[in-house]
C-alpha cells in the first residue's frame, strides 16, 4: 500500500472494522495458538531467532530489557479464571489492582506506600508477604504447572501502533498485515507505546557491531535486512516466506496452498501448538479452528452460541482486532 | 577391501550391519566392494551448481548432534552457507520439528571460538601445531611402533552411535582395550537398570499418547529427557485424546513437563519410593488385584499407609488418595520415573517401586510396550551414564590410563570437584581430546584436534530412543569447512584404523567412501524399490533416512524386592540440592550458543546465567529477595547465586541449574554463573553404581550482595487479565472430544 494510500484513506486505517475500516485484502494471514498443546519449550523463539537476523543483546542489555526476541513465551503463575480472583473488566491493570485487593487489604494505588500492589509491581519490594500471596495458586505450593503464552506481534487489523506513527513507517499491508518500513522509521517510538502487548522492539543499539562476531555472521538470512540503531522492530509473520509462497504461486498461476509453507515458529513447533495460514481462505486450517471456536473479526467482544469453546483473542476488548486466535489452556481440575 | 581375505560376516561388521541374522540372511550383495567404487570422488551435494544457486536456498537432509535423540534436519543452503534447521519430516523421531537446541545447532557450526589448528601441549601450554606434526605425535604415542596395546587405553565419549561407533569400536578393539568410558549426566541409566530387571527390556516404548494418566515421577521427557521432540509430539496427542490425558508431575523443583501439569506435586527428594508404595497401597486397600505379586512385596505395601506416607514424603494423604484414584478409574495410565527420583543412594529402589505401580496397573503391554532391538544392533546409540565417569576417574587415580581419548563428553567440566578429576586426570600421560571447542577436557588434553562440526562432517546416527518405527539417519555436509585445518572424526577413525594395519579397512580413501560402501552392501529388504547401488545412495542423501527393521522383542514383568531406607534429616545441612537440567544449556554443552543464552529458562524466565530457586517461605526463613544472592555450600564446596522465588520448588530444596559456571569453552560460556555439579557428593546408587546426582545436602545462606536478576517477565501474575484463560478438562471434552476440527 503506497504511502499515497495511506494519506488519502487515514481516517479509515485509524478505524476497527466496527466503525467501517479498511480492509480490501488479498489474504489475511492468521494464527492460532493452542495453549492445551503449548509446553513452553521455546523452540518457537529460537526459531524466530535463526530466521529472521535478531541479534542477541547480551546481559547488560537484557537486563534494561533490550532485548529482541519477536516471538516470547511469557510464563505466568496464577489462571485468574481458576482461581477466586476476579477477572479483570477492563483490561487497564492500574484500575483493576485499585479496585480489587485481596481479602482484608485495602484498595490503595499502586504507587501509594503501603499499597498491596507495590509490592505486587515491584519483584520483591515492599509488599513481598502480600505478593507471594498472590502470585501463583493460592495455597502453600504451586498446585498445577504455569501458563505458557507464546506472544508475536498479534497484526490486528485496527493496530493501535499504526495511527501514532508520524511518518507511516508502520502500516497495514494488503495481506492483512502490520508492517514496519525500516526505511521510513525515524524512532520516535510512539507505536511501541501504543502497542497494548507490547510486541514491538526497539534498536537501542547498532546490534550488529557485537551480535555476529566471525563467523556467525554467515548464519544471516539474506532474505531480510538487519536492522540499525534507531528503528523499530517486531515479528513481521516471517513475510519473506510469505513473499516466496506468494511469488510460487503466482507463476505457477495457482493460489497459495494452505500449508505450503509456515513461519519459522509454527514450522518448528514440536507440539503443533501453532498454526498458520490465510483467514481469507475458507478452508484453510486457521479458518477451520476460527470458524469452530466461533471467533470473528473485527469484534470488541465475541457474541458465540456455545460460550465453552475455547477461541478467545487477547485484550480483543481494546478494538485492536488481532489475527491470532488463542485456545485456552485445559486443567483438569 | 582388496587383496584381504576378509569373509563376508567380517566384512558386513565392519560396515556396521553385522551381528544379527537377519541383515546377513537377507544380503544378496557380492562380499566386496570395489576400489573403483570407494574411490568415487564428485557427490552431487558437492557440485558447486547444485547448491550456489544465486538467491535460490536448497534443503539438505542431515541430522541433529545437540543432543542423543538424533532428530532428523533438513539444512537450507544458499549460496555455499547454511542458514536455517527444520526438522526432516520424514523422520519417525521428530516428523519434521525442532526444539531449541536443534534450531541453535547453527550457533555451534558458526561458532566464534571454534578451535581451527591442532594444538599439542608443549612445555605446559597448549600450542598450535600442524596436522603432520600432530598426526605424528598421535602415531608415536599409539601407533604399532609405541607398543601400547591394552587396558591402559580408553575412549571416553558421550552417546556413540552409527558408523562412528562402528569405527570407535574397531578402534578399540585393535588397542586391544575394552575401555570405553560413555558418559552422560542426562540420562536413564537407572530407569534402564530397573526395566531390564522388572520388565526384561532396558528400553521399552512408552506410549504416552495411549495413556489416559501420566503419573510422572522427575521424568522430564518433554524437556532433558531422551527424546524431546518426539515425547513432546507423543504428548501433544495425550492432551487431545478423548478424554483428555491427564498429566500429574511429582518433583522437588518443576521441570518443563512439570511445567505443563494438571496437577503438580511437590515431594521431599529421595521420598518418591515412598509415595509410590503409598499409591500401591491405597490401590490394594481399594480394590486393585495384587495377588500376583509375592507377599513380601504385599506385605511391604500394607507397611505404607496414608499418614506414614504422608509424613515421610511431605505429600498429604488426600493428594495421595486423589492421585491413586484417577490412576485406578482411568487405565491405561503410565508412571515414569526421572532424574529426581532416581539421583540416590537408594535410586533404583525408588523406582523399582514406580515401577512397580505400572504392573500392578496393568499398564504394562498397553502403555509400555517392547521395543525390541534394531535389525543392526552395531549401529544402535550406547547410551552414556556416570558411572562412567567415576569409573574413569578411578582409573585415572590408579594410573592405569596412559593415552585417553576424548570426544563428544565434557568430564573436567561435567565431574564433581569432590572427584578430583583435574587432578587424577594429570596421571594420564597422554590425553587426546576430538574437539570443535576450547572447552574444559580439550584445554586440559595434551592434543587437541579440531573436527568438523556437524554441519560439515559425514555420519550415520541412531537416536537414543527409537520409536515403533526403528530408522538410522544419515549425517552429510551441509556446507564446505570453515576452518580446512579440521578433519572430519570419521575420517580421523579411519585413518587410526589404518595405522593400526586392521583388515579391511585400507580400502577407503575416506570416510565417506566407507560410508557409500556400507550402504552398497546393505540387504536388498532395505534399499526399497531403488534400482542400483548408486540410486539407493542418491535417495538416502535425499531422504536423510533409513528406516530399519525390529528384531524380537518381548516384556515379562517381574516383581523384585524393594528395599526403602528410613528417610533422614541433616540438620546441619539442611536443604536438598537439586541440580535441574533443563532443555537449552543441556548439561552445560550449549553453554556456548548465544541464542540459547538468550532464551529465557522456560519456568524462571532468567537469562545468561545461574540462579538458585527457593521457595517463598525458604525466602522468607533465609531473609533473601528476588535478585539477592545466596552461597550454596555442600561438604564439597560452595556456590553463589542470584535467587528466584516461586512456590514450584519444595520448601527443602535449592535448585541450581545446570549448565553454566564453565572456565572454559569460549567467550558466551566462560566465566558466566556456577556449575552446580562441582559441589555434590560423590554418592552413588547403591545398585547401579551411578552418580546420586539428587542426594547432596547444602546450606544455604544470604552472601549480603544484591543484583538485579536479568529475567523476561516483569509480572509474575496475570493480575486478572485474560491473558492465559483455562478452562476445565470437561469442558473441552465436551466441546472438542473426538472432534478432529482441523
Ligand atoms: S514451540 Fe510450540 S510448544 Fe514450544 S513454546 Fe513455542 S508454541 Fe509452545
Ligand atoms: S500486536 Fe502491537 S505491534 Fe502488533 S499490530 Fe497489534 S498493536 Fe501493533
Ligand atoms: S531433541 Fe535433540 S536431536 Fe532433536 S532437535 Fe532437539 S537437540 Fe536436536
Amino acid at each position: 500500500m503506497s504511502l499515497n494510500n495511506i494519506l488519502t484513506n487515514w481516517s479509515r486505517y485509524r478505524k476497527g472494522a466496527e466503525e467501517g475500516g479498511f480492509h480490501e485484502y488479498e489474504h489475511q494471514w492468521g494464527m492460532v495458538v493452542d495453549l492445551n498443546k503449548c509446553i513452553g519449550c521455546n523452540a518457537c523463539s529460537v526459531a524466530c531467532y535463526a530466521e529472521n537476523n535478531l541479534p542477541v543483546v547480551g546481559e547488560a542489555r537484557y537486563a534494561k530489557s533490550q532485548f529482541m526476541s519477536w516471538m516470547r513465551i511469557e510464563r505466568y503463575w496464577d489462571e485468574p479464571d481458576l482461581e477466586p480472583y476476579q477477572a479483570s473488566p477492563t483490561a487497564n491493570v492500574d484500575v483493576w489492582i485499585e479496585t480489587n485487593p485481596p481479602a482484608g487489604k485495602t484498595a490503595l494505588k499502586p504507587s501509594m506506600p503501603g499499597s498491596y500492589a507495590e509490592g505486587l509491581l515491584e519483584p520483591g519490594g515492599q509488599g513481598f508477604e502480600e505478593r507471594v500471596g498472590v502470585f501463583g495458586t493460592k495455597g502453600e505450593m504451586q498446585d498445577f504447572g504455569a501458563s505458557f503464552l507464546p506472544m508475536m506481534c498479534q497484526q490486528c487489523h485496527a493496530a493501535t501502533c499504526e495511527p501514532v506513527c508520524p511518518v507511516a513507517a508502520t502500516y497495514h499491508t494488503p495481506d492483512g498485515l502490520n508492517a514496519q518500513v525500516y526505511n521510513r522509521c525515524i524512532g520516535s517510538r510512539y507505536c511501541s507505546n501504543n502497542c497494548p502487548y507490547r510486541l514491538r522492539y526497539f534498536n537501542f543499539w547498532s546490534y550488529y557491531e557485537d551480535a555476529w562476531p566471525e563467523p556467525l555472521h554467515m548464519q544471516l538470512n539474506p532474505d531480510l535486512a538487519v536492522r540499525d540503531k534507531g528503528v523499530m522492530e517486531k515479528c513481521t509473520f516471517c513475510v519473506q516466506r510469505i513473499r516466496v509462497a506468494k511469488d510460487e504461486a503466482k507463476m505457477e498461476n495457482r493460489k497459495v496452498r494452505d500449508g505450503e509453507f509456515a513461519t519459522a515458529c509454527v514450522q518448528t513447533c514440536p507440539t503443533g501448538a501453532l498454526v498458520f495460514g490465510d483467514l481469507q481462505d475458507p478452508e484453510s486450517r486457521v479458518s477451520k479452528l476460527w470458524r469452530f471456536h466461533q471467533v470473528e473479526q473485527g469484534k470488541t467482544k465475541q457474541n458465540k452460541q456455545n460460550k465453552e469453546l475455547r477461541g478467545y483473542r487477547i485484550l480483543e476488548g481494546l478494538n485492536t482486532d488481532p489475527s491470532v486466535m488463542y485456545l485456552e489452556r485445559v486443567r483438569e481440575v | 577391501m582388496s587383496g584381504n581375505n576378509v569373509n563376508r560376516r567380517d566384512f558386513l561388521k565392519i560396515l556396521g550391519w553385522g551381528g544379527v541374522g537377519v541383515a546377513v540372511a537377507g544380503c544378496d550383495r557380492p562380499t566386496t566392494v570395489t576400489l573403483e567404487e570407494g574411490k568415487e570422488e564428485v557427490v552431487a551435494y558437492l557440485q558447486p551448481e547444485e547448491y550456489v544457486i544465486p538467491g535460490v536456498g536448497v534443503w539438505f537432509a542431515s541430522t541433529c548432534q545437540q543432543c542423543p535423540a538424533g532428530c532428523g534436519v533438513h539444512g537450507r543452503v544458499r549460496e555455499g552457507r547454511v542458514l536455517k534447521m527444520e526438522g526432516n519430516p520424514d523422520s519417525p523421531i521428530n516428523y519434521g520439528k525442532l526444539c531449541q537446541m536443534g534450531q541453535a545447532g547453527l550457533q555451534g557450526h558458526y561458532n566464534p571460538d571454534r578451535l581451527k589448528k591442532p594444538l599439542l601441549r608443549k612445555g605446559g601450554a597448549l600450542t598450535e601445531v600442524s596436522w603432520e606434526e600432530a598426526m605424528a605425535q598421535l602415531d608415536q604415542k599409539v601407533g604399532i611402533a609405541s607398543g601400547l596395546n591394552g587396558e591402559r587405553f580408553a575412549w571416553f565419549t558421550g552417546t556413540v552411535s552409527g558408523h562412528q561407533s562402528v569405527l570407535l569400536s574397531a578402534h578399540l578393539a585393535s588397542m586391544g582395550s575394552k575401555n570405553h568410558f560413555v558418559h552422560e549426566v542426562i540420562n536413564d541409566a537407572v530407569v534402564r537398570a530397573v526395566n531390564q530387571d522388572m520388565l526384561g527390556e532396558a528400553a521399552p516404548r512408552y506410549l504416552l499418547d495411549q495413556a489416559k494418566v501420566v503419573l510422572s515421577f522427575g521424568a522430564d521427557f518433554v524437556g532433558a529427557g531422551a527424546s524431546p521432540v518426539y515425547f513432546a509430539n507423543s504428548y501433544a496427542k495425550f492432551r487431545t485424546a478423548t478424554p483428555r490425558g491427564v498429566l500429574i508431575q511429582v518433583e522437588p523443583k518443576m521441570t518443563l513437563t512439570g511445567g505443563s501439569a494438571d496437577l503438580w506435586v511437590a515431594i521431599r527428594p529421595g521420598t518418591e519410593g515412598v509415595l509410590a508404595l503409598g499409591i500401591a497401597n491405597y490401590l490394594t486397600t481399594n480394590g486393585v488385584d495384587a495377588s500376583g505379586l509375592p507377599e513380601s512385596l504385599r506385605a511391604l505395601i500394607s507397611g505404607y499407609g496414608p499418614d506414614k506416607v504422608s509424613k515421610i514424603t511431605g505429600v498429604s494423604a488426600d493428594r495421595v488418595a486423589r492421585i491413586a484414584a484417577l490412576l485406578k478409574d482411568r487405565s491405561p495410565s503410565l508412571v515414569l520415573a526421572g532424574a529426581s527420583a532416581e539421583g540416590h543412594a537408594h535410586g533404583y529402589q525408588s523406582v523399582a517401586a514406580i515401577t512397580l505401580l505400572n504392573i500392578l496397573l496393568g499398564n504394562v503391554g498397553k502403555t509400555i510396550v517392547p521395543s525390541g532391538a534394531s535389525q543392526f544392533p552395531q549401529m544402535e546409540a550406547k547410551p552414556g551414564n556416570t558411572r562412567d565417569l567415576l569409573a574413569f576417574a578411578n582409573a585415572a587415580e590408579q594410573k592405569a590410563l596412559d593415552v585417553v581419548f576424548f570426544h563428544g563428553a565434557n568430564p573436567v567440566y561435567t565431574a564433581p570437584a569432590a572427584l578430583g578429576l583435574a587432578e587424577k586426570i594429570k596421571n594420564i600421560p597422554f590425553k587426546v581430546a576430538f574437539s570443535c571447542f576450547p572447552d574444559e577436557t580439550a584445554m586440559s588434553a595434551d592434543l587437541v584436534l579440531p573436527i568438523l562440526s556437524a554441519h560439515e562432517d559425514w555420519g550415520t546416527h541412531m537416536g537414543v530412543y527409537q520409536p515403533e518405527q526403528k530408522s538410522i539417519s544419515i549425517q552429510q555436509p551441509l556446507m564446505e569447512p570453515i576452518y580446512p585445518d579440521s578433519k572430519g572424526f570419521g575420517d580421523l577413525l579411519l585413518v587410526m584404523l589404518k595405522a593400526r594395519k586392521v583388515t579391511g579397512f585400507d580400502g577407503f580413501e575416506d570416510y565417506y567412501a566407507y560410508l557409500k560402501s556400507a550402504f552398497a552392501a546393505l540387504p536388498a529388504s532395505v534399499k526399497g524399490d531403488a534400482v542400483s547401488d548408486e540410486d539407493f545412495w542418491g535417495k538416502t542423501l535425499q531422504k536423510g533416512i533409513v528406516k530399519v527393521a525390529t528384531v524380537g522383542g518381548s516384556l515379562s514383568t517381574k516383581a523384585i524386592e524393594i528395599n526403602l531406607p528410613e528417610f533422614k534429616e541433616d540438620s546441619s545441612r539442611p536443604y536438598h540440592l537439586v541440580p535441574s537440567a533443563r532443555l537449552g544449556m543441556w548439561d552445560g554443552r550449549h553453554a556456548n550458543l548465544p541464542w540459547l543464552q538468550e532464551a529465557p529458562d522456560q519456568i524462571s524466565k532468567v537469562v545468561w546465567t545461574s540462579w538458585v530457586e527457593v521457595h517463598p517461605q525458604t525466602a522468607a526463613k533465609l531473609g533473601v529477595k528476588e535478585g539477592d544472592f545466596i552461597k550454596v555450600a555442600s561438604e564439597h564446596g560452595a556456590v553463589e547465586a542470584q535467587v528466584y522465588i516461586y512456590k514450584g520448588v519444595h520448601p527443602d530444596v535449592i535448585a541450581v541449574p545446570m549448565g553454566q559456571g564453565h572456565e572454559e569453552y569460549g567467550r558466551y560460556a566462560k566465566g558466566r554463573g556456577v556449575n552446580p555439579l562441582k559441589v555434590l557428593a560423590p554418592a552413588t546408587d547403591a545398585k547401579t553404581g551411578e552418580l546420586a546426582l539428587y542426594a547432596t545436602r547444602v546450606t544455604a545462606t544470604h552472601a549480603g550482595r544484591r543484583e538485579l536478576l536479568v529475567k523476561l517477565m516483569g509480572n509474575e501474575t496475570q493480575l486478572g487479565r485474560k491473558m492465559v484463560a483455562t478452562v476445565k478438562a470437561e469442558v473441552f471434552n465436551r466441546t472438542e472430544g473426538g472432534k478432529d476440527v482441523a
